[in-house]
């Protein structure tokens, strides 16, 4: 079986979208974010039906309007949210596993569930390795998105065929729930009994400040917590901020930080947050251990 | 004060090692000492451990490593680091046009900007570890007269090479980004570069001091930045 060198051309990009691997666990003490994919269940699942090496790059995509080209045969698999996928203008059923042909190009339209889809494909995009990772940081990376114009490298699979035409179903109905479950985080004990009270009681709201970096919820917990020395955070830590706010780091966030780190999410309320849209409610449910 | 560590498990693979005391020299003598230990006895079960001013953390591979490691933790002894006599020069130019927050600063703490400066720059300062920005340097020993709480709204960008203070801290701002700390000057040095091995500038437990340079010889260092001088 030949294995070549092909392109893949972005023809149309929105804004937060980009190429996520493993990202660079361990070089924390450079002062390095881990980055990878926000939704780990969904990554690890394309690479999964494709049956790729499990550290494979696949695309992260944030917004509708995503349509990219590919000049050779290869195989394609979709998850995460859910949206109008269309194959050279025309919309197609929304089967996990594709393979497409020579200058097939496939689009991504309106989002029907969930806030971000993972598109993999057969050996993995092959975007430049820095510092042991493919994944986008800004000020790593020549670029801390994608942008329309940019051409991804990959490896043709002439006989792209889908490799087991079960028709795997992509599957939505895991994250279709407000529940994110947590763990006390390590300055959990300086809260009040009535700010713990209102984490467990209270809905809270995704803003629109939220990106790879953190999410910040809508609702502020007032709270006389004291100023902390700066230590270690990870995604998935829950900070409390000294005006209230609450922000649940992500992928991409500082690897220390001085707010108290009240919460952390299990990996599963990582994958369930990262499918959440703005405006969208949460509620936080702890962990007994 | 109270040097004696304690152990949680966060998550079934996140644990945290924590000391309820100050940053300084002594506990970061310590920390280092652990991240020694950890290094030679548990590498192969944990991803990472990572430092803080008064933290350790580590992310291990399994919840059975934790569980193994929390049970032997009160019978682990661990020997403080010796923390190295490095000194690295750090060129600073203090002109208003670099440090464009000198003025409101000085006239804060109701001292003169030479004075400022002055004190900025007569001391060493510790390094603890990375964070916030890859390549940004944690310090401590900052000399008291200049703490200064941090601005409430955060400038929208700082440049990269910023030397800059909030807080108890100082620091240098590795790239450009928004920040919240006050501007005293610009250093020429490139902080955290991926070309080089390792990508920073100095090790946790090695000191920094500041050395003061004309506006003439940062122009020239801008164009071709140098690698700071050891002692």
């Amino acid at each position: 079986m030949s294995k070549e060198m092909a392109i893949a051309t972005l023809i149309k990009s929105g804004p937060g979208s980009s190429i996520q691997d493993l990202g660079r666990i361990g070089l924390a003490r450079y002062g390095v974010p881990h980055s990878g994919p926000m939704d780990m269940k969904s990554f690890a699942w394309v690479n999964h039906i494709l049956q790729n090496e499990v550290y494979n790059a696949v695309l992260e995509i944030a917004q509708p309007g995503f349509l990219i080209r590919f000049d050779s045969p290869t195989c394609l698999a979709l998850a995460g949210g859910q949206a109008t996928i269309s194959l050279n203008g025309q919309e197609i059923e929304k089967s996990t596993m594709l393979s497409v042909k020579s200058n097939d190009e496939l689009e991504i339209g309106g989002f029907q569930t969930g806030a971000l889809i993972y598109i993999g494909i057969r050996y993995g995009f092959k975007s430049p390795k820095v510092m042991g990772s493919r994944s986008f940081y800004s000020g790593l990376t020549a670029s801390g998105f994608l942008h329309k114009g940019d051409k991804l490298t990959y490896f043709n699979d002439s006989n792209a065929t889908p490799l087991f035409n079960a028709k795997a179903k992509w599957s939505t109905d895991w994250f279709q729930t407000d529940r994110i479950d947590v763990y006390p985080g390590p300055d959990f004990h300086l809260l009040e009994d009535k700010v713990k009270e209102k984490l467990w009681s209270q809905a809270f709201k995704i803003s629109q400040q939220s990106n790879r970096m953190g999410t910040q919820l809508l609702e502020l917990v007032e709270n006389s917590l004291p100023e902390l020395p700066t230590n270690p955070v990870f995604p998935g830590t829950v900070q409390l901020t000294s005006g209230g706010k609450v922000i649940i780091l992500g992928q991409d966030a500082q690897v220390t930080g001085g707010y108290p780190r009240i919460l952390q999410l299990t990996d599963l309320a990582k994958s369930i947050l990262a499918q959440k849209k703005p405006g969208q409610s949460i509620r936080f449910s702890l962990m007994r251990k | 004060m109270d040097l004696k560590a304690h152990y949680i498990a966060i998550t079934p693979t996140l644990g945290e090692i924590n000391w309820a005391t100050s940053p300084d020299d002594f506990l970061l003598a310590i920390q280092l000492g652990w991240l020694d230990f950890l290094e030679k006895e548990w590498r192969e079960h944990y991803y990472e451990a990572r430092q803080g001013f008064t933290t350790l953390n580590i992310l291990w591979k399994s919840e059975q490593a934790q569980l193994t490691f929390q049970k032997q933790f009160q019978s682990f002894k661990i020997k403080p680091k010796v923390l190295s006599s490095q000194i690295w020069e750090i060129p600073v130019c203090y002109a208003p046009e670099y440090g464009y927050d000198l003025g409101a600063l000085a006239l804060a703490h109701r001292i003169r900007v030479s004075e400022l400066i002055s004190i900025h720059a007569s001391v060493t300062y510790r390094l603890h570890f990375f964070g916030f920005l890859p390549g940004f340097p944690y310090l401590n020993g900052l000399p008291e007269i200049l703490h200064t709480p941090r601005k409430p709204v955060p400038d929208r960008t700082v440049d990269a090479g910023s030397v800059a203070i909030g807080g108890k801290q100082t620091g240098i701002y590795p790239q450009e980004s928004p920040g919240g700390w006050h501007v005293i000057g610009r250093s020429p040095v490139q902080l955290f570069d991926i070309q080089r091995d390792p990508p920073v500038i100095a090790s946790p437990g090695d000191r920094l001091k500041f050395e003061p340079i004309d506006s003439d010889e940062m122009e020239k260092m801008l164009i071709s930045p140098p690698y700071p001088r050891k002692r």
